[in-house]
């Protein structure tokens, strides 16, 4: 028989066991839905591709084993690659100063300043327009002839003959990167004035009552509180080039030369325009592994688990 | 006090100054916006040299063609049903997983990264696979099957996450306390106190859903089941010309996800704004 | 008209399937699905078609689907892939021969060959391009080629008789077109549209067999070197190469380039948004030499097609009867030699600018160009033409970038 406190101690582990496993399992429970639709539509599609670069296919004729010819191929001999590779990683690399100029813009916009909620929708506004219409609006805006952007810089005299925005090699990506940048602006602000909002009003409170002027506000308090979201935008942020697929594809389809190809329209157009499926599934693999080495930088840059502050 | 008469001068200035960064930069967004809406109301050439600033003779003709050329509330129909559907879903599933994240547990750092890299998938490189799953599951050409893949979202998982964390962990401790269960908890206690995310889930997921182009063009087959984008097709007349009411109906397409984002606006005022911004 | 013979014949059949208790109609209703590219501003004219053919049929029910450009080979490939491709498709250019090449067209000479007065209904030389490795695989649909388009003012204006004859004469009236705001040549570039410019230089790209690339001699060199020139000087507006459709279509509306050379289609564009588009404004001509390139839409029926005879007979359909009104509508060459001579005669009287254009459709189908009969004819476009436009941008000389070229054509070739 055993003591009675032995028995109270026994009885309570287990019921911290019991519970720790009723926990895990509801952890399971509410990461399951969302994990099904991921798994159907990341995961599995991911798996395909990974097999698929694996080998020579077409739609219709059966499968011969490639090993890693598609990747020599890519590596090796395709100098459309190693440009398209370029290009996504300068998308990429843009994306730090968007995300601090919409910080700025959000903190402007937080505030009892009258008519932030207007100036909210206007910067917005560009969000949910279509990526095709952003692109044809732009791609209008950069023409040589009627493009309102050429009219501007001549009547004010900057530019003496229309600049070729879209049509010449140097000014084609930085062309489109702005019309990226200026539709998605207004996704960033959203995610860090959300971030904004859940910073407890206390915190400020009592630095104030400390007499902690307003940078130092800024840095000790907003800052740290934000890293969740500007993990989110810097996420995002990596995520660019892929989103910006409509946008090149309308403005420049890749052109001139190669100057404006992304690895997701090399990808695109060697699937359903050159039907090089298998191809198109190793480029998709070798695209994944660069940016999930990013996002995994990223994470360690915030601090892990995805920028929350550790409590 | 000298400190308060100094202040209040200072205010004014950086509300000056506010104002005036806050407006160059609505300009600067602006300006295409008008250009939209300039070509939606008119019939110009929006090619022609030199471009009119003003436009000439408008009218709401391309908006009332939108209306008739295509079968529009039908399409119309379609988007709110599929978008309904995505933006419940969304807000469910999100935010199940989000507070599911915010839990310790063993392999929570593997977890994060495998819902991470779920982004780092593009759609274009899912197309056929997607298609053939969809196909297996028997749910081509329906409702469920065009809001499938967008049930639900990295992004917006992530956004519950963080706003569930910075609630105080007392709170939370306090409701199970009383006996809530996880559910509860979730959507009595943590979501009242995370409007932002809430709000910010909903507009995300519904202007995703509404946009969507691509998958819909590939599992429809019936013109009937067709979201509002696809009728935008039409627009883009075979000679590629680019016409008014290819504009009036980009507008047409926006417009509900502006009006969505116009609701969910009062979410984003509430704050600490006296604190953070006072002199 | 039903003769007495037929009406007694039909309703004794009905009769008898009464009397036999047989349900009339026994079969479920046969349907084909009918995929187009880009043409709903004709919903009408298609619908009219399917309720005349599905008349004639009982029972038959043809689902139709129209796709833009962009989009169908995505739809396609996925249906392909899942095994439920439309029965009948249309398709622009050379993307027929890459599907036949992938197996996914049924291959039609053998119904050609028992129905020999179909095969001699069309035009023998535009129905040659669908035929790959012998086998013909679709039937025109609708068909164009390139022609020369030019600005009568402005070739006045600078002394010009009459439209170029050869390749000399081309550059040297662009240089004479050209001033501060007004540029001489403009030519499309997807698709192998400028290739006629070659081939009057008689450049072959591939050899006959279509197995190595043949363009790297000195002769395509100085053809490039001197389009490259030609283009710094501004005598060839530079939208030539960078532009696609909406550009270099536009930049020729607006007045100021003096020569286009583009497909019939071009003429429509032009004339909506080029107010000086007059029948006596307007010059139309053959490139020099007559070479062209088509860039026709063909019609073709889907090897995992349930009713391929079903589908065969719409296409056969759609391609005489049909044929007739499209042309009229859309004001196009069919390729169906019958209803392409009506129509123009018609068109002699009503339209003549618009006859003259079509009119050069149909003639010299036998110097057509740019239209190799290749399976992957994207990829070799892929391979050959950044190269080309490096060159003629003025970013490689034309020696590096046509070798580059014919290392990477030939190691498509050489993959099959």
């Amino acid at each position: 028989m055993m003591p009675a406190a032995g028995r109270v101690e026994a009885w309570r582990d287990d019921w911290w066991r019991r519970r720790r496993t009723r926990e895990l399992a509801l952890i399971a429970c509410f990461l399951l839905p969302s994990a099904t639709v991921f798994f159907l539509y990341r995961v599995l599609p991911l798996g395909w591709n990974v097999l698929l670069s694996l080998q020579y296919w077409s739609p219709l004729k059966p499968a011969r084993w490639a090993g890693l010819d598609h990747y020599e191929e890519m590596l090796l001999h395709d100098d459309v690659f190693w440009q398209a590779l370029q290009n996504t990683l300068i998308f990429i690399g843009v994306s730090p100063l968007a995300i601090l100029l919409a910080l700025g813009i959000a903190l402007l916009v937080n505030s009892d300043l009258k008519g932030a909620a207007i100036y909210r929708s206007i910067i917005f506004l560009s969000y949910p327009l279509m990526t095709v219409a952003v692109g044809i609006i732009w791609r209008w805006m950069y023409d040589e002839r009627g493009g309102i952007i050429n009219f501007l810089l001549r009547e004010s005299g900057v530019a003496t003959k229309p600049i070729p925005f879209l049509q010449s090699f140097e000014w084609a990506l930085p062309s489109v990167i702005v019309a990226e940048i200026w539709q998605v602006l207004g996704f960033y602000m959203i995610i860090i004035l959300t971030g904004l909002q859940s910073i407890p009003p206390h915190l400020y409170e009592a630095a104030a009552i400390d007499g902690a002027p307003r940078w130092a506000r800024f840095w000790r308090i907003t800052l740290p509180m934000l890293k969740p979201s500007l993990f989110l935008c810097a996420v995002v942020g990596i995520l660019n080039s892929l989103t910006s697929f409509d946008l090149v594809y309308i403005m420049t389809n890749g052109g001139p030369g190669h100057a404006t190809e992304l690895l997701i329209t090399l990808i695109y157009k060697s699937g359903f325009g050159q039907t090089k499926f298998d191809y198109a599934a190793a480029l998709t693999v070798v695209q994944f592994s660069l940016l999930l080495a990013l996002t995994y930088l990223a994470n360690r840059a915030f601090g892990g688990n995805a920028g929350a502050l550790q409590r | 006090m000298p400190a308060h008469c100094s202040g209040s001068g200072m205010r004014s200035r950086s509300t000056y100054l506010r104002h005036a960064a806050l407006t160059l930069i609505s300009g600067v967004m602006l300006v295409p916006f008008y250009w939209v809406i300039k070509t939606a109301v008119t019939d110009e050439n929006i090619y022609a040299y030199p471009p009119r600033l003003l436009p000439e003779n408008p009218h709401l003709f391309n908006f009332v063609d939108v209306w008739y050329l295509i079968p529009f509330p039908r399409y119309l129909l379609n988007s709110l049903i599929v978008s309904a559907l995505v933006v419940a879903c969304n807000v469910v599933f999100n935010a199940m997983a989000g507070y599911a994240l915010t839990k310790r547990f063993p392999g929570r750092q593997a977890i994060l990264l495998v819902f991470l890299s779920c982004m780092l998938i593009p759609f274009q490189a899912t197309i056929i696979p997607a298609y053939l799953i969809t196909a297996k599951l028997g749910l081509l050409n329906s409702y469920l099957g065009l809001a499938l893949p967008l049930l639900s979202t990295i992004v917006s998982i992530f956004v519950f996450k963080a706003a569930f964390e910075a609630i105080p962990p007392s709170l939370v401790d306090a409701a199970r306390i009383d006996g809530l269960s996880e559910g509860r908890i979730i959507f009595r206690v943590l979501m009242p106190l995370s409007r932002a995310a809430l709000a910010t889930n909903v507009v995300l997921s519904f202007i995703w859903s509404w946009n969507a182009f691509l998958w819909p063009l590939i599992i429809t087959r019936e013109p009937s089941m067709q979201t509002l984008p696809l009728g935008l097709a039409r627009f883009l007349s075979y000679l590629e010309d680019t016409t008014g009411a290819l504009y009036a109906f980009a507008v047409m397409v926006l417009a509900p996800s502006i009006f969505v984002f116009l609701m969910a606006q009062k979410e984003f005022i509430r704050g600490l704004t006296s604190g953070a911004t006072k002199g | 008209m039903i003769s007495r013979r037929t009406l007694v014949k039909s309703s004794a059949g009905t009769v008898a399937a009464a009397a036999l208790g047989m349900p009339a109609i026994a079969q479920a209703p046969k349907k084909i699905s009918f995929l187009t590219w880009n043409i709903i501003d004709q919903e009408p004219m298609i619908r009219g078609w399917i309720a005349r053919f599905a008349k004639d049929r009982p029972g038959v029910e043809v689902e139709w689907l129209d796709k833009k450009g962009p989009e169908i080979p995505v739809f396609y490939q996925t249906q392909l892939a899942a095994g439920t491709p439309p029965d009948v498709i249309n398709t622009q250019g050379a993307l027929g021969l890459e599907y036949a090449a992938q197996g996914a067209l049924l291959d039609l000479t053998p119904r050609l060959k028992d129905e020999a007065d179909v095969r001699a209904r069309f035009n023998a030389d535009y129905l040659s391009n669908w035929a790959y490795e012998g086998s013909n695989y679709m039937l025109p649909f609708y068909i164009t080629k390139t022609l020369l388009f030019y600005n009568k003012p402005m070739f006045q204006k600078a002394g010009l008789a009459g439209p170029p004859q050869s390749f000399d004469e081309i550059l040297a009236s662009a240089q004479k077109l050209t001033a501060s705001d007004a540029s001489g040549f403009l030519t499309l570039n997807f698709d192998w549209l400028y290739w006629p410019l070659y081939a009057m230089n008689e450049v072959e790209l591939l050899s006959k067999d279509l197995t190595k690339a043949t363009f790297n001699s000195p002769k395509a060199v100085e053809v490039t070197e001197r389009l490259a020139k030609a283009t710094e000087a501004g005598a060839i507006n530079k939208i030539a190469w960078t532009g696609r459709w909406v550009e270099p279509n536009g930049a020729f509306a607006a007045g100021n380039v003096g020569m286009l050379h583009a497909h019939s289609p071009a003429y429509f564009f032009v004339k909506g948004q080029g107010k000086w588009v007059t029948p006596e404004t307007l010059g139309v001509a053959h490139a020099p030499g007559g070479f062209a390139t088509p860039n026709s839409h063909g019609l073709g029926i889907s090897k995992a097609s349930k009713s391929p005879d079903l589908a065969w007979d719409f296409l056969k359909f759609v391609t005489n009867e049909g044929a007739q009104e499209l042309g009229v509508n859309r004001k196009l060459v069919t390729g169906n030699v019958g209803v392409d001579t009506r129509n123009l005669a018609e068109l002699e009287k009503n339209d003549p600018l618009v006859h003259a254009i079509l009119k050069t459709q149909l003639e010299h189908t036998d110097k057509m160009v740019g239209n190799w009969r290749l399976g992957n004819d994207s990829r070799i476009k892929e391979a050959f033409w950044p190269e080309l436009q490096n060159v003629l941008l003025g970013r490689k000389d034309a020696k590096t970038a046509l070798a580059d070229a014919e290392r990477k054509v030939n190691r498509e070739l050489k993959r099959g």
